[in-house]
């Protein structure tokens, strides 16, 4: 039966009312219609549902909705601004570090918590970072260049 | 010949025109449609991979709480379907299963759980019937029958028995002779795995039915309008009374081309009068979708001493399953690669056998034919002694040769791009010990088929551009590219419409490298009658003759008068008053003419002798695409291709049961796809030899990129340790094996083919 459950979303408290077995990414889309977060494997595997869970990168699919209770979620919703899009977004939008787009917000979460804990990374260091997350598309190569060309931005705009 | 610098929006890179939904999560994919109401679809795989179905009893799981609707097979109509003219097929299998995972009933429920719970309600009653695992096994003389009915079923034009679905030949020559007259003859067998295509977003569908019954889909889709064709045929219902909605395409490479399990929401939609969502577990797009399945490839070719081959001999199994899902097409005519070889006897046979049904995949076929073409090229050189390079550059296909289909060859970049990656790589070059390089050449042609463009003309001189191509590869940013170009206005003023199946006009798919060449090129010529629309108005307007005019930049003026003229804004006004009426330009094609494409790669890599495990230390590739519509897009098309591509050489591997054939690793934690971390920058050289035809010279790009990392990864395994490792993946396993010589040639009974054939 389901359950209420508030859940800080983007800053804000949304009460919802959730399925004790319902994933954080079934959550977000089904109950919040956050959609932004993709549904790629359901097991952890593509990275497709990565959120910020108090700023660190997690596979929605794989945290259960309840548990996140007394956590600041945010999802790619979450990020662009009034002004517009993210370092992060912009980046990949101008250096074509998509294609389907179907990783790409799993994709651009985890580049997010990453540059905010480590804002100078080589370029190895960011092959890592997603390292997590299956793309088919675009062989990775102009995403990593999007997450340099993001870090670099965001260095020059602190 | 083109030049780059004569472009005002070609050759340069422009952000997709989807990107800013993309990067904020706002693209809306079929699994991202909410509708009111609306249920949760579950299927039912089947347990068994050839049974005769003796009972569905589905009360228990219809009497559930929460389930709105149970069908099976019986509850569709009885017409079979087929990805061609062979309709080998049901929606819903009535009587028989042919592989483990077939849907064998579909719930439609209030939530997915309810669904699920329903779905683990029906008990299925199996009579077992003998079944076929292995196509080798499936085409010898008594061997269990996949389609015991096969003669009988509607576009069935063989009769070869033993399994056999399809039989493609090239001949051209006296084969037998050259092979006498060889110096050298060479001959091998390789064997290329099952591959999944591996998008990210899998399949997804919801239906809704409209008040007056008209059936709504919203799709994942590379081909809408096959999705309505296909949902007529199995509903029996007319074309009219469906619309297809081609929502964000989360990557399909062929995938996607076709009906896939839109006729169950469909069905489902129809009988409770709700709108149905089924979206497929990743579990389910790995047993129940149609990956790539196994090929094994005999390969002989005759050679003189100066490495001219004169002969090729190539007989190609393709396993496909259970269904027809996709022809062994693409394969036939790249058993002589990218080669002038003037005597052959190409043979591709595909075989049913009792496992999921053949997928498409990014040209299917040609991955497996290049990693035995380009294989066995340096295998012949190593015989004769002559540098692999050499020996490709010697019986390279050039302009005025005729192509295994019998097209000329019309002029291209190919040597271009065998030079570029000899200099980019510094062929050859002796490395340390364990390291080696290798070279691949991959051969397409740019593709064709029915497509349409119309443009019209909006008030304020902006334009909008419908086709009804889905997006695939950035292909909507490329043709918004070339509408702008050819008419002259900025990126920025041309509107790419969203569409479905009622308002754009029919094309074809949105794959095999066509959407950019045909499709493109409807579109230019839609743009070139709309240039030519709004001169004729505007020689009206002007009172000059048309031949008097230019066009550039927005604005049609008076050549010898530049300041005298008419903004396309002003044009676009007075087109409403005009005798003509607002414009809009069109233009339809069904073919375009061959026109190749060309790419040369090459790997670097190094062996670790105790392990066998390959290190790819880089990738280089070199290919001829005419001229970049859009480069930043054609880099991504070229660097996503070779990583799928190196994902087929190292690790990728679909599994199937010895036994009953099912899949054994249905998820991305047991098939291995290419992470970031797994590979090394790809570097991507663009040769520019513009096609005769295609917009503004642009060849197909997406296709050949994924072609050759196979063969290049397999050749640099030869030139580091000296082995050669003839079957996909190149694990460590194999590598070892190799090493350790204990790896064993793949078994081909050729004579039984020639046999069949009457050859010998």
């Amino acid at each position: 039966m389901k359950q209420p459950l508030t859940l800080n979303v983007n800053g804000e408290n949304r009460l919802l009312l959730v399925e004790p077995f319902y994933s954080l990414l079934d959550c977000l889309r089904d109950e919040a219609r956050l959609t932004g977060s993709k549904k790629g494997c359901d097991e952890g595997d593509c990275g497709a549902c990565t959120v910020l869970m108090d700023g660190k990168p997690v596979t929605s699919c794989l945290v259960l909705a309840h548990s996140a209770h007394d956590s600041e979620i945010t999802t790619i919703e979450g990020l662009a601004d009034v002004d517009g899009l993210s370092h992060v977004q912009r980046a990949f939008v101008e250096h074509g570090g998509l294609q389907c787009g179907f990783c790409i917000p799993g994709l651009i979460m985890s580049a997010t918590g990453f540059l905010q804990a480590n804002p100078e990374p080589t370029e190895e260091d960011v092959r890592f970072a997603i390292g997590g997350n299956l793309c088919r598309c675009t062989g990775y190569n102009r995403v990593v260049e999007a997450i340099m060309a993001a870090a670099a931005e965001m260095r020059a705009s602190a | 010949m083109t030049t780059t610098t004569q472009f005002k929006v070609l050759e340069q890179n422009h952000p997709r025109v989807d990107a800013y939904e993309k990067v904020t999560g706002r693209a809306a994919y079929a699994s991202d449609v909410y509708l009111p109401g609306m249920l949760a679809c579950k299927l039912l795989p089947s347990e068994r991979n050839h049974a005769r179905i003796v009972s569905i009893d589905t009360g228990e799981a219809a009497a559930l709480p929460g389930v709105r609707a149970v069908v099976t097979g019986t509850d569709f109509p009885d017409v079979r379907f087929g990805s061609g003219a062979l309709r080998d097929r049901y929606v819903m299998p009535r009587e028989v299963v042919n592989f483990v995972g077939e849907p064998i009933a579909a719930v439609a429920a209030d939530d997915e759980a309810t669904a699920q719970e329903a779905i683990e309600l029906i008990r299925v009653e199996y009579e077992d019937i003998p079944s076929v695992v292995n196509p080798m096994a499936a085409m010898v003389d008594g061997a269990a029958s996949v389609h015991p009915d096969l003669e009988r079923y509607e576009g069935y034009g063989f009769t070869l028995g033993h399994n056999v679905s399809t039989l493609l030949d090239a001949d051209r020559g006296d084969v037998e002779q050259a092979f006498r007259d060889a110096d050298v003859v060479v001959e091998d067998v390789y064997r290329s795995q099952g591959i999944n295509q591996g998008f990210l977003e899998p399949m997804a569908c919801v239906a809704d039915v409209e008040p007056s019954g008209r059936l709504v889909i919203y799709a994942s889709t590379q081909g809408p309008y096959q999705i309505r064709a296909g949902l007529a045929g199995v509903l029996e219902m007319p074309v009219s009374r469906i619309r297809v909605v081609p929502m964000e395409l989360g990557g399909g490479f062929g995938a996607k081309l076709r009906l896939a399990f839109e006729a169950f929401p469909a069905l489902l939609a129809m009988r409770t009068g709700r709108p149905v969502k089924l979206v497929n577990t990743r579990e389910e797009v790995f047993t129940m979708n149609g990956p790539r399945l196994p090929v094994t490839n005999y390969i002989r070719s005759g050679v003189m001493n100066d490495g001219t081959i004169v002969a090729r001999e190539a007989y190609t199994i393709f396993d496909v399953g259970a269904y027809l899902g996709a022809g062994p097409n693409s394969g036939i005519g790249h058993g002589i690669g990218a080669y002038r070889i003037p005597n052959f006897r190409l043979r591709s046979y595909g075989v049913y056998t009792n496992k999921i049904y053949v997928g498409s995949y990014r040209a299917s076929g040609v991955a497996d034919m290049t990693f035995a073409v380009e294989s066995h090229m340096d295998h012949i050189a190593h015989e004769i002694g002559m540098d692999p390079y050499d020996l490709r550059l010697h019986n390279a296909l050039r302009e005025g040769d005729v192509s295994v289909s019998g097209a000329v060859v019309p002029s291209n970049g190919l040597i271009e791009t065998l030079e570029a990656i000899k200099e980019k790589v510094e062929w050859p070059r002796r490395l340390e010990d364990g390291h080696g390089l290798g070279l691949a050449l991959c051969e397409w042609r740019s593709g064709s088929g029915p497509s349409t463009a119309a443009i019209s003309i909006n008030d304020d001189g902006t334009v909008s551009l419908l086709t009804g191509s889905t997006d695939i590869s950035g292909s909507d940013t490329s043709l918004a590219a070339i509408a702008a170009e050819a008419l002259g206005i900025p990126m920025s003023s041309v509107i790419v419409a969203k569409r479905d199946t009622d308002m754009a006009p029919y094309t074809g798919q949105s794959g095999g490298s066509r959407v950019v060449y045909s499709q493109g090129t409807a579109v230019q010529r839609a743009a070139e009658d709309t240039v030519q629309k709004l001169m004729a108005l505007a020689a009206e307007r002007l009172g000059v003759p048309e031949d008097a005019l230019g066009c550039e930049d927005g604005r049609v003026y008076v050549m010898d008068n530049e300041p005298q003229g008419l903004t396309f804004a002003q044009l676009a006004a007075a087109s409403i008053t005009s005798r003509g009426g607002p414009i809009i330009g069109t233009a339809a094609l069904s073919s375009m003419p061959y026109t190749p494409v060309f790419a040369a790669q090459a790997a670097e890599v190094k062996v670790d002798r105790d392990t066998g495990q390959i290190k790819l230390l880089r990738y280089v590739q070199a290919q001829d695409v005419g001229v970049a519509i859009n480069p930043m897009a054609v880099e991504g098309q070229l660097d996503g291709g070779v990583v799928q591509g190196i994902g087929r050489a190292l690790t990728e591997d679909q599994q199937f049961d010895p036994d009953n054939g099912a899949v054994r690793n249905p998820s991305f934690a047991s098939y291995l796809m290419p992470l970031a971390i797994d590979l090394p920058e790809i570097e991507d050289v663009l040769i520019r030899v513009p096609a005769e035809d295609g917009p503004f010279g642009a060849r197909a790009v997406a296709e050949p990129p994924g072609f050759g990392p196979p063969a290049a990864i397999a050749n640099a395994v030869y030139d580091a340790v000296g082995v050669r490792v003839k079957q996909l993946p190149l694990s460590g396993e194999r590598v070892l094996a190799a090493l350790n010589g204990e790896y064993d040639d793949i078994p081909f009974d050729v004579e039984a083919l020639r046999l069949a054939e009457g050859i010998i």
